[in-house]
């Protein structure tokens, strides 16, 4: 990220709210966990508070206020069920911060969701694979889960207990 | 010429001053040659203040007027546990202060903590200066990673008595990670596992270049190395009192022996597998009988006497990789920081934990000071080359109704961060809210350390749901917490550096500054006849075949004691590297220490395998400058104790009423129906945020109306429910 002029830093200050956190970053909405670090790296090299130290009060508490929006937006967007919950909010025209207390406790609401499952019947088939990989019949818990994912076909999770339970099968 | 700026490690048993100048860091050593020094500090009669090696050396004389292990009691309340233990067991006294604070009190005089601090503060800087050769006004000052709010505070405050800026509060291990990876262009995800005199830290850090993210933080400031000499001491003591029947626990002067020998040995099985203990007369009996302690302690049985300690460490640890979402194995690096990490039981332990040989080459006492040199320099450089991207250690929570905390920011989160909650008051015409911070990991209010609290009333009076407060909580990259309220309607703000009640206001601060009191601490001495320093043998970094060197310098002077504590002047002895050939000792350069070398003035001293080391009175008189920390209070505080909070609870009324607003003016309906006046003045937080019946209890409204004096209750539309 280039150098900015002091009208570019307190320009970018005055607009902050209107920024979602992947446009703060310079992310595109499908960025990986990796260029989040990479974005919040380069963009703290720019508003870190110790790279702006020389600078006169007016344009320090400026970069003051965009450093820790970056820490913000880092803070959501590193993890998973906060991200999730934030791109929820944003879909729904929700504003675009979001509480840090509050993404982890949606994000958590969710993570748990996806893994009971999010519809009646995903759970219904989710429990039954449970119950049948408990017995250590894989086979049919893998069938279990597979049926379970026809209700939820984006349920990593499910996905993912499949996979396993069809190694275990053979 | 770019500005001077020093790193000071402010330890809990000794401190250690660096300062980077032409692109090389160099370990700052005190008068005696030393790179490390006591953080002791020694009151004497005349109204002189010894700071150091010379203080350290009082304590077995004085030792009601020698303040030794501050830090442990720095930025705490009167009524919590370690102050507790640190009044049964220090020989100073401990005096309560108004709002729950503390002074240390010697004769006449009253000295808060950030005082005391300021005076090894001092101390360093003196150092440094006479090192330098010109003035030093700034310093970044490295404090434990997991120190909260009030301890940060209260060590900003004695920089500030000290008379120097400080540029920062830097956290031990970051430093040291920067120490380690500044200017190498590594790419690593790292551990710093940092056991010192007081406090354990474990940092994960991951250095992209010039970018070191901390992923996470975790700690226990009620352990350290002293808790190590602590059992060694009950072991003797024990002992000792079932061959004698004598209870040596109730005599100051045999207890600071057991110290010494404790640490001594402490110090010996660093470098040997074997140690004997000899404390010839310990104590007299009353029938003027004198008694001895003689012992041999192997690493074995060392092991057995701390291993669950050592143990506590690692769950600790498994906390900090689970927050920063790594295993073990996924590390690139595990550093060791602090004295108590030479002992092969620690670096054998660790070696298992992490499935890793732990990185060598890194000086345990000075990689932190040295870390802060380098941050020092680069805040006052005007091209920045190290970026520190830290965390907070703690959550930082809001009191809300029924003594419960809710959290704001989560632990581990980056700094600088800021968070805003908007609340609204509970009655018409309501005159003030008081709002109250914590820092902690539990939901329970008072197992939380309260920052502060204070009462904000510069709003426009309205009736109950009107008015809005926006209450804005910071964390700035200090670790530092402010919080401002500030009334919407107006934008009139009241913003507070949170003091803790038992701080220093700004008022106390100014005075204790115009008294100068640091000013009686009396310059660096230079060494007269009489003065004996016990420097360091480390045998092991010695080849076998090498001849000693025997060398009367007076700087890093080590004396050998023979069995009879005799001083055999000729027998100086001076690690080889670091021999200073005249007085005054060149400074320790930053290179990467050469194996366990780097030591001077930090191993005991050692006679012989099996390295043996004596403590009589006399040697006692002597060793006025064994730099390593002196076991300073007893009992285990392994035992990881949480402070009672006393919350008041006298607040009644309109006051403490406070209501989340967010955006739903239409929640207040959900109070509809009860006579709020009877309420006793809870504060409600009202709020979008559902979610919160997921993780946190709510209060049904009997639960809420039950509870006086507390602050704010969060309430939401599932709160609903349970009525």
């Amino acid at each position: 990220m280039p150098e900015m002029a002091p009208t570019e830093i307190k320009a970018l200050a005055r607009i902050i709210d209107e920024l979602d956190y992947y446009q703060l970053l310079h992310l595109k909405p499908n960025a990986s966990p990796r260029d989040v670090k990479l974005a919040f790296h380069s963009t703290s090299r720019v508003f870190h508070p110790d790279a702006n130290r020389h600078l006169d009060s007016d344009l320090r508490s400026a970069v003051g206020d965009i450093a820790k929006r970056v820490t913000e937006a880092y803070q959501v967007l590193r993890d998973a069920r906060r991200r999730g919950a934030y791109d929820d909010q944003l879909g729904s025209g929700g504003g675009s911060r979001i509480r840090l207390a509050e993404a982890l406790t949606a994000g958590s609401r969710q993570d748990t969701e996806t893994r009971q499952g999010r519809t009646p019947q995903g759970r219904q088939y989710f429990n039954l694979a449970n119950l049948d990989a408990k017995r250590g019949d894989w086979a049919a818990a893998a069938r279990q889960l597979q049926t379970a994912l026809t209700f939820e076909p984006d349920n990593e999770f499910f996905k993912s207990e499949l996979k396993a339970a069809r190694e275990k099968a053979r | 010429m770019s500005e001077i700026a020093i790193g000071i490690d402010l330890g809990t048993s000794n401190s250690c001053v660096a300062v980077m100048q032409n692109g090389k860091v160099e370990v700052l050593p005190n008068a005696y040659g030393e790179a490390t020094t006591a953080s002791v500090v020694a009151f004497r009669e005349d109204g002189g203040i010894n700071v150091g090696n010379a203080a350290k050396a009082n304590i077995i004389h004085c030792p009601d007027r020698t303040v030794h292990s501050s830090k442990r009691l720095i930025g705490r309340y009167f009524f919590s546990q370690e102050v507790k233990k640190a009044q049964a067991i220090c020989s100073y006294q401990i005096i309560e202060a108004e709002n729950h604070g503390l002074r240390i009190q010697v004769g006449e005089e009253c000295f808060s903590l950030p005082e005391i601090a300021a005076m090894i503060l001092s101390e360093m800087k003196s150092i440094a200066e006479a090192r330098i050769g010109q003035p030093v006004t700034k310093a970044v000052i490295a404090v434990p990673a997991y120190f909260n709010d009030n301890q940060r505070q209260a060590t900003k405050d004695a920089g500030r008595i000290a008379g120097l800026e400080v540029l920062r509060i830097l956290n031990e291990p970051t430093a040291a990670a920067l120490s380690y990876g500044f200017g190498r262009g590594l790419s690593q995800r790292v551990a710093v596992w940092d056991l010192g005199g007081g406090t354990f830290d474990i940092s994960v850090l991951e250095i992209g270049d010039d970018v070191f993210e901390v992923l996470s933080t975790a700690g226990d400031t009620f352990l350290g190395g002293e808790d190590f000499d602590d059992r060694l001491i009950d072991l003797l003591a024990d002992e000792f009192a079932v061959r004698t029947g004598i209870n040596l626990r109730n005599d100051p002067f045999a207890l600071e022996k057991l110290k010494v020998a404790a640490e001594g040995a402490k110090k010996g099985l660093s470098l040997e597998s074997e140690v004997e203990i000899r404390i010839p007369d310990v104590i007299t009996d009353e029938n003027g009988e004198s008694h001895s302690i003689e012992r041999s302690l192997t690493s074995i049985e060392y092991a057995a006497l701390v291993n669950d300690l050592v143990q506590t460490t690692f769950k600790v640890c498994d906390e900090a990789l689970q927050q920063a979402g790594v295993v073990a194995r996924d590390l690139d690096g595990v550093m060791l920081v602090g004295g108590p990490t030479r002992l092969p039981l620690i670096r054998d332990t660790v070696r298992e934990y992490f499935q890793q040989e732990p990185r060598e080459g890194i000086d345990p006492d000075r990689v932190v000071a040295m870390g802060a040199a380098i941050h020092a320099a680069s805040l006052v450089s005007p091209d920045q080359e190290a970026y520190l991207l830290d965390v907070t250690p703690l959550s930082l929570r809001i009191g809300i109704v029924g003594g419960l905390a809710e959290k704001v920011i989560e632990r581990n989160t980056p700094v600088p961060i800021e968070q805003t909650r908007t609340f609204t008051t509970f009655k018409d015409g309501q005159e003030s809210v008081e709002i109250k911070v914590f820092q902690g990991e539990s939901q329970e209010a008072e197992d939380n350390e309260l920052l502060g609290q204070f009462s904000f009333a510069d709003f426009d009076k309205g009736a109950r749901g009107e008015v809005e407060i926006d209450v804005t909580f910071e964390i700035n990259t200090d670790g530092i917490v402010s919080v401002t309220a500030t009334d919407r309607a107006t934008g009139r703000a009241a913003s507070t550096r949170i003091t803790l009640s038992s701080g220093l206001s700004e008022d106390e601060l100014d005075d204790i500054i115009d008294q100068g009191r640091t000013d009686r601490i009396e310059q660096t001495p230079v060494l007269d006849e009489n003065d004996h320093v016990i420097g360091a043998i480390p045998l092991k970094s010695i080849p076998a075949d090498t001849p000693v060197i025997f060398e009367e310098t007076r700087a890093s002077k080590t004396k050998l004691l023979d069995d009879d504590s005799d001083l055999i002047e000729e027998g100086d002895i001076l690690p080889l590297d670091e021999a200073p050939a005249v007085p005054e000792a060149a400074p320790v350069t930053a290179a990467p220490a050469e194996g366990p070398t780097g030591e001077s003035g930090e191993a005991p001293q050692l006679k012989s395998e099996p390295s043996a080391f004596d403590l009589s009175e006399k040697t006692a008189q002597v060793n006025s400058s064994d730099p390593d920390e002196i076991a300073a209070f007893s009992g285990n505080f392994a035992e990881k104790a949480v402070d009672p909070i006393a919350i008041s609870t006298e607040d009644e009324g309109d006051e403490l009423d406070l209501i989340d607003l967010d955006d739903d003016a239409e929640d207040l309906d959900l109070l509809g129906g009860d006579d709020e006046d009877d309420l006793g003045g809870p504060i409600l937080e009202l709020g979008r945020d559902a979610e919160l019946a997921d993780t946190e209890p709510v209060m049904t409204k009997d639960e809420l109306f039950e509870t006086p004096g507390t602050d704010l209750s969060a309430l939401d539309d599932d709160s609903e429910e349970p009525r």
